[in-house]
């Protein structure tokens, strides 16, 4: 059964049950007058181990950009031991093209903190930080303003969960980033809430196990943690009714999905839509088409570090699978970025490698030296001065750089090697056109 | 970004006697911020925003200030000040026009954006015009791709603009008396 009715979106009037326009924050109070904290008041009366235990039945894969099973990742937390332990929300939304949680937030925060408060019940974390990147600076207002609201209504605070219906008590704090995209990377969102440079970290030993000022810690995104409290309310055999089964026989891609549409759509915007649906069936029907009539020549998959689906791939079913079946990391943030025939692939190569180039945060030399000497191969191929030698010296800097070939940290690499590899080997001939020929015409006609 | 190397070794301290951390503030932070953290490290952040908010950028008298309040060492400050861009060790126009240049607003068409702030302000992005008013910076995707191409101008966002809109706007900025910097 596919998605039928708007799931996160039911507050938030989007296509193609309702108007964008009509959208406003929804209060303490709207949000409880139409069903809201309903299933925190069920998870209260649940026992903690059993909330877990079907958020991992459900399947929910986390929405951040690398799928991990969220139920899964819960149980990697140590038994409580009295100390503090925490919950870190990720909203640092950070990666070009994807937009999706600031929608929550913007309109629909109570929904997140249900989420939030659910999480820390059934994980046993007593305390919250909401981490919002800090260009965000209205969302952090309208998000403060929702934690207020909750504080007031007992949702929060020392008294425990839901005005004392539980003794469990939660604290949530809002912690603002300042600019730096690798703060959406789990640990280096660590060392900004504890207030350094946001460094990744190496792992192990990962979060859950010594996360924020050493104690277990759960990173999960806005999106995961707004999905919980539907799963809650309305159970493991709806929410695994939407979305779609694996392609490749792996884990399933179960549920309803927030896809950020934007570049040369003719609507672009976020839908709520199954796991699944190809990319062409969510331009045609939701977008309205391609912007202008023209025809389609790319998408970056979900965020620029997923790479690129090229012109033959525009049924590609968007899916946790995507990364194995199409020649793309995988599906991110599933916010495609949509790109018409006239295009210069060449530009939008060079526009991604300086994205990294200026975010890369240093540590790792092969991202740090990589990301700058990319940027500057692709400016030169731009320009019309590279050589043949130089495309494939960008491909070879790029596939060395990243988690995966091993040399690095943290994913801000690999999303780099991704992004431009992908690129280049999927539109090589526009590449090629730019260059110039390494053996220069002498005049000499040459008989054989 | 981050890895950037500051001459901090041979930067001169400008000093007043006026703290930038009042008696207030502090007493503010203590019970307000820093019971939020299990370390008094984890309130620079806040502490930070709040000082780039009052005065647009944060001065090093004020970095040695906050390190005493929170027992850190400066350099510590001044590790963590220097690693995010939105953190500024030197003042800046008082509005800062800040053009989204990542991969949709820029295929969406940015550089009408840019050129036309260029054109009117005779500066580059960077650069702050001679008269104190205006910064021109580039900035990565803020998170408003659907309605591209963006610009945020100091702390307010700007969405589907052209370049006559986004005129108009630096406009009403050039117009409009903003309250002098200080404490909050
Ligand atoms: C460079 C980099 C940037 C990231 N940025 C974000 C981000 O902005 N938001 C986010 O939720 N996850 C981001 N992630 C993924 C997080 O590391 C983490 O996997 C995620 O927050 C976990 O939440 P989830 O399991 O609920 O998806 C990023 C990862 C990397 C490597
Ligand atoms: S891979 Fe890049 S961004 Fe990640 S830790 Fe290394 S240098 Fe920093
Ligand atoms: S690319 Fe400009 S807002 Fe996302």
């Amino acid at each position: 059964m596919p998605v039928t009715e708007p799931v996160l979106t039911r507050r938030i009037p989007t296509h193609p049950w309702g108007d964008p326009a009509k959208r406003r924050t929804i209060s303490y109070d709207d949000f409880v007058a139409t069903g809201g904290y309903k299933a925190l008041e069920k998870a209260l009366a649940t026992e903690p181990a059993k909330i877990v235990e079907m958020v991992k039945e459900s399947q929910l894969r986390g929405r951040g950009g690398a799928g991990f099973p969220c139920g899964l990742k819960w149980t990697f937390l140590p038994p409580p031991d009295g100390g503090r332990r925490y919950l870190a929300v990720n909203c640092d939304e950070a990666e070009p093209g994807t937009f999706k949680d600031r929608l929550l937030v913007d309109f629909d925060p109570h929904l997140v903190l249900e989420g939030i408060a659910i999480a820390c019940y059934a994980c046993r974390l007593d305390t919250a930080y909401f981490f919002i990147r800090g260009e965000y600076h209205h969302q952090a207002k309208v998000f403060q303003r929702a934690i207020d609201e909750a504080y007031a209504a007992g949702i929060f605070g020392p008294g425990g969960l839901l005005k004392g219906r539980s003794d469990f008590a939660v604290d949530i704090h809002l912690h603002r980033g300042a600019g730096a995209y690798i703060c959406g990377e789990e640990t280096g969102l660590l060392e900004a809430v504890e207030g350094k440079r946001g460094w990744p970290r190496i792992k192990p030993p990962f979060p859950a196990v010594k996360g924020l000022f050493g104690r277990p810690t759960i990173v999960n995104n806005v999106e995961t943690l707004a999905a919980v409290g539907p799963i809650v309310e309305r159970g493991v055999t709806w929410w695994t009714g939407m979305g779609c089964e694996s392609r490749v026989g792996g884990a399933p891609s179960y549920g309803p999905k927030l896809m950020g549409v934007s570049g040369h759509v003719a609507r672009p915007g976020v839908y709520e839509v199954d796991l699944g649906i190809p990319l062409r069936r969510l331009v045609e029907e939701h977008c309205l088409g391609m912007r202008r009539g023209r025809r389609f020549k790319g998408a970056i998959a979900g965020g620029v570090s997923m790479g690129i689906l090229g012109p033959d791939q525009f049924d590609a079913p968007m899916d946790f699978d995507i990364g194995r079946t199409h020649d793309v990391m995988g599906l991110g943030t599933a916010c495609p970025t949509v790109f018409d025939e006239e295009t210069d692939m060449v530009a939008v190569a060079r526009n991604i490698a300086r994205f990294f180039k200026n975010e890369s945060c240093g540590q790792c030399t092969p991202c740090r030296e990589g990301a700058g000497w990319l940027f500057k191969l692709l400016c030169r191929i731009e320009r019309g001065e590279a050589t043949s030698r130089d495309l494939d010296m960008a491909i070879e800097i790029a596939g060395s750089m990243g988690i995966i070939p091993g040399t690095t940290i943290c994913g801000l690499a690999d999303g780099n090697n991704w992004a431009v590899r992908t690129i280049i080997n999927k539109y090589r001939p526009e590449f090629e056109a730019r260059l110039k020929p390494r053996f220069v015409s002498i005049g000499v006609p040459v008989r054989a | 970004m981050a890895w950037i190397a500051k001459p901090s070794g041979t930067a001169k301290i400008e000093r007043r006697d006026e703290p930038y951390l009042t008696a207030s503030m502090r007493e503010r932070f203590e019970r307000e911020l820093l019971p939020r953290y299990e370390t008094r490290q984890g309130a620079l952040l806040p502490i930070l925003h709040e000082i780039q908010h009052a005065w647009g950028h944060i001065p090093h008298q004020a970095m040695l200030e906050i390190a005493a309040f929170l027992g850190l060492r400066p350099a510590d400050v001044l590790d963590t000040v220097t690693f995010y861009e939105e953190f500024t060790t030197r003042p800046r126009g008082e509005c800062v026009i800040g053009v989204c240049q990542s991969i949709a607003c820029e295929v969406c068409g940015h550089q009408e954006l840019l050129d036309r702030i260029r054109q009117k302000l005779g500066i580059e992005p960077g650069e702050t015009t001679d008269d104190g008013k205006f910064t021109l910076i580039t900035m990565e995707c803020l998170g408003s791709c659907d309605t591209a191409p963006v610009a945020l101008v100091n702390e307010t966002l700007h969405e589907g603009l052209t370049a006559e809109r986004l005129e108009q706007i630096v406009d009403e900025a050039a117009r409009s008396e903003r309250a002098p910097h200080g404490p909050c």
